[in-house]
């Protein structure tokens, strides 16, 4: 039953409905300065009338091929429409703010309203459905994902929407960027690495003796279920104890705040998934190819070389997959005990209340969790054996 | 070659393998049969020590096994298991190479190897070493795991059920080329299984085990006619003797019988028939179509019209069945007599259900022996 209910149709009608909602909220918002509070435009007055005949036109042609449409072409017809949506509301958008922004005073902001959110965000749930039914037609599939991305990739490298404020924001903070950003990628990298050369050897330890796995994995699920927020606040207390009693390691740069509690939590939380898939991927070995292999005279060595290793590489990378795109999300909150990372733009605009500051931190964290996301897909695809593609 | 002197393995206390002795001759193939739990595949085991004895000794060629190094030893003993445990991410034809891997042979030298054994097993190499596992069949897969185990050529060869996970027909395939590799090979086999019949075709002898004790050892026919005890008798089954027929070639029992062609006349048909009931009658070509019955004499027509024709495939056997393959097909058609024939499935003689009968009471006479 919940599954008919969430057939790809039905996610793809969900998707258009919430795009058809957002045509009469704000489009864009006027402030006068980057803090205050600003006034709504609808999509008319924003965008102009012009641009509203054609991304309403676009939005009816999807609810008719959502409603309608069952063949291949007909989906594909959909996801591009979808991502004309896309590409026709952020393409409006930055004229659209040049001469907003032209007519006020120069400490104007103009950013997007609740409208383009809601029309963006509908128009990708119905692209992932339109994704999921074009499965086994790859050309089809990569136009509908990535034809709009694309576009707002070109549009924003152009300077087409330099007007708009989340971009002045990140001219202004441009060399901060760059620095939390590299930040992010060292700490959440980091983290990952160390928690895969401590999580592999626990899941090994635990597949290999019976007696070690029942406290291995109570210890990592333990730490698993403590919010992130949590863990990183209860470090603070010894972590500051100890670096008060070994001046030392003040030196070092650790202290109760900043990196070092930073990553030992990232590496906690990364434990799990690479010690419980490493783990899984060594006891789910067929017992009858170990047994062949003791028996044909493999040393212990050998036989974790040659047999044990590469057939279980696949579970074991993609439990480091889990843990890196785990570690981008939880390394934005890390930015609370000052240890940097794209969160700092999170928690900053939260504080001053400037929305677009908050944006420019999230959206490149969705961004690279994305990239990590699919990159690691690339690494599980590269080091699964020939053999069990088969399957 | 291999001696188990007075070997016990327990487990938790229980004795798997219990004081157990039993010697195995250069060349020769020893079945180790028992119901589940018998301890027939631990003793299999404690000969390339997966398994380590609690205690006794151990020897192959008269050394102490606890003496060589386990990986040495086992890579100097093929093995091969039911449920194959072929690597999966490797080729067929790296899953043979693995022991001349290990010890040292070079890339040419392999990959020949491979090449000769996947001849041996039937599979043609340049179309099967490439392949994975997940892309052969059940009955290829065996194949492959029985080359595996002959691939460092090992005098010695343990076989845990190696035919245990195919359909009956294939299974019947793989030993009947197991012995023709055998015959060629000579290699020293102690292969496990729970299938008496198996154990009945392939085995020189036969050592039944029960709870973790050699309770028969002996060849298969003696096993049959004269089983140690109400267990073994139990064992072997009441149609022991239907099954000891299974060891006994039809060779020996093919007696020369007259035939005519189609072609012959009257008199050459009364001439063959002689003294007995019936007469087969062959092609031009010698090969039996059906037979005259001496009823039929006198019926007027031509000789083509009264001959009881046959399928021949269906009928005839060959020197290589066995009794119990003749009886069966006896049984099965209602005849008394098969034609036997030769490579070409020429008429050669025939076999006689009499015959039959006076080899079963010859081997039941064993009984009193």
């Amino acid at each position: 039953m919940i599954r008919r209910l969430l057939s790809p149709d039905t996610v793809a009608i969900t998707g258009v409905i919430t795009g058809l909602v957002s045509l009469p909220f704000g489009w864009l918002t006027l402030k006068p300065n980057r803090l205050a509070g600003g006034t709504g435009l609808s999509l008319t007055d924003g965008l102009g009338g012009g641009a509203t005949v054609i991304i309403v036109v676009l939005w009816i042609t999807c609810l008719a091929l959502s409603l309608f449409g069952r063949r291949r072409w007909q989906v594909t017809a959909l996801g591009i429409a979808l991502n004309l949506v896309v590409i026709a509301t952020i393409f409006f958008t930055g004229p659209a703010a040049a001469r907003l922004i032209g007519d006020a005073p120069t400490v104007a902001r103009v950013s997007p309203g609740v409208g383009i959110w809601l029309t963006c965000l509908g128009a990708y749930i119905a692209i992932f459905s339109c994704r999921q039914r074009l499965k086994g037609f790859p050309l089809w599939q990569n136009l509908v994902s990535w034809l709009g991305l694309l576009s707002i990739f070109i549009l924003l490298g152009t300077g087409w929407l330099d007007n708009l404020s989340v971009i002045v924001e990140f001219k202004n903070q441009q060399a901060q960027f760059v620095r939390q950003l590299v930040n992010h990628v060292v700490l959440f990298a980091g983290s990952v690495f160390a928690g895969t050369l401590i999580g592999v050897p626990l899941g090994i330890w635990a597949a290999r003796r019976r007696r070690a796995e029942g406290p291995i994995f109570f210890v990592t699920n333990i730490v698993q279920t403590v919010p992130s927020l949590a863990l990183f606040g209860l470090l603070i207390a010894p972590l500051s104890a100890l670096s008060l009693a070994f001046p030392v390691l003040r030196e070092w740069g650790i202290s109760g705040i900043g990196a070092a509690p930073a990553i030992i939590a990232l590496v906690l939380y990364s434990l799990l998934p690479v010690a419980r898939n490493t783990y899984v991927g060594l006891s789910q070995l067929d017992p009858a190819i170990i047994d062949a292999g003791r028996g044909m005279g493999m040393s212990r060595g050998q036989l974790f070389r040659k047999i044990e290793l590469p057939l279980s590489a696949p579970l074991v990378l993609e439990g480091v997959r889990t843990a890196s795109v785990q570690a981008v999300g939880n390394t934005a909150v890390a930015a609370l005990i000052g240890a940097g990372g794209l969160g700092w733009f999170i928690f900053q605009g939260i504080s001053q209340a400037a929305n677009d500051v908050v944006i420019l931190g999230a959206v490149p964290i969705m961004a690279l969790s994305l990239i990590v996301d699919s990159a690691m897909r690339g690494a599980v695809k590269v080091a699964t054996p020939k053999g069990l593609g088969a399957r | 070659m291999i001696r188990l002197e007075n070997v016990t393995r327990l487990f938790d206390n229980v004795a798997a393998v219990d004081g157990f002795s039993l010697e195995v001759d250069q060349g020769e193939v020893c079945v180790l049969i028992g119901p589940s739990g018998c301890g027939k595949t631990t003793t299999l085991r404690l000969i390339n020590r997966l398994v380590e004895p609690t205690s006794g000794t151990i020897l192959v060629n008269g050394r102490d096994v606890s003496r060589t190094k386990a990986e040495v030893l086992r890579r100097s003993i093929g093995y091969a298991i039911q449920s194959v445990g072929l690597f999966p991410h490797m080729t067929v034809g790296a899953n043979i190479g693995v022991v001349p891997g290990l010890l040292g042979w070079g890339k040419e030298r392999i990959s020949a190897r491979v090449n000769e054994l996947l001849e041996l097993v039937g599979l043609e190499p340049r179309q099967y070493a490439p392949k994975y596992v997940s892309q052969l069949s059940g009955g290829e897969a065996q194949r492959v795991g029985v080359a595996r185990a002959l691939a460092a050529d090992p005098p010695i060869l343990l076989m845990d059920e190696p035919f245990g996970a195919v359909d009956p027909l294939t299974r019947q395939r793989l030993q009947v080329q197991f012995l023709r590799i055998q015959r060629k090979l000579k290699k020293t086999i102690i292969l496990v299984t729970h299938d008496l019949d198996e154990a009945i075709r392939l085995a020189d002898r036969i050592a039944v085990m029960q709870s973790g004790r050699l309770v028969q050892h002996d060849s298969p026919e003696r096993i049959l006619a004269s089983p140690a005890n109400k267990f073994v008798h139990d064992f072997v089954g009441v149609d022991r003797a239907l099954k000891r027929l299974s060891r006994i070639s039809v060779e020996e029992f093919i007696r020369p019988t007259p035939s005519v062609t189609t072609s012959a006349t009257r008199e050459e048909l009364s001439a063959a028939i002689g003294g007995h009931r019936s007469v087969w009658v062959v092609d031009g070509d010698g090969r039996p179509i059906g037979w005259i019955d001496r009823a039929s004499l006198r019926d007027p027509g031509q000789l083509n019209d009264i001959t009881v024709r046959a399928d021949p495939a269906e009928m005839y056997v060959t020197g290589s069945d066995t009794l119990h393959g003749a009886l069966s097909r006896m049984l099965g058609l209602g005849f008394k007599s098969l034609p036997a024939v030769d490579d070409n499935g020429r008429l050669i003689g025939e076999i006689t259900l009499g015959d039959i009968e006076k080899a079963t009471a010859r081997g039941e006479n064993m009984d009193h022996v």
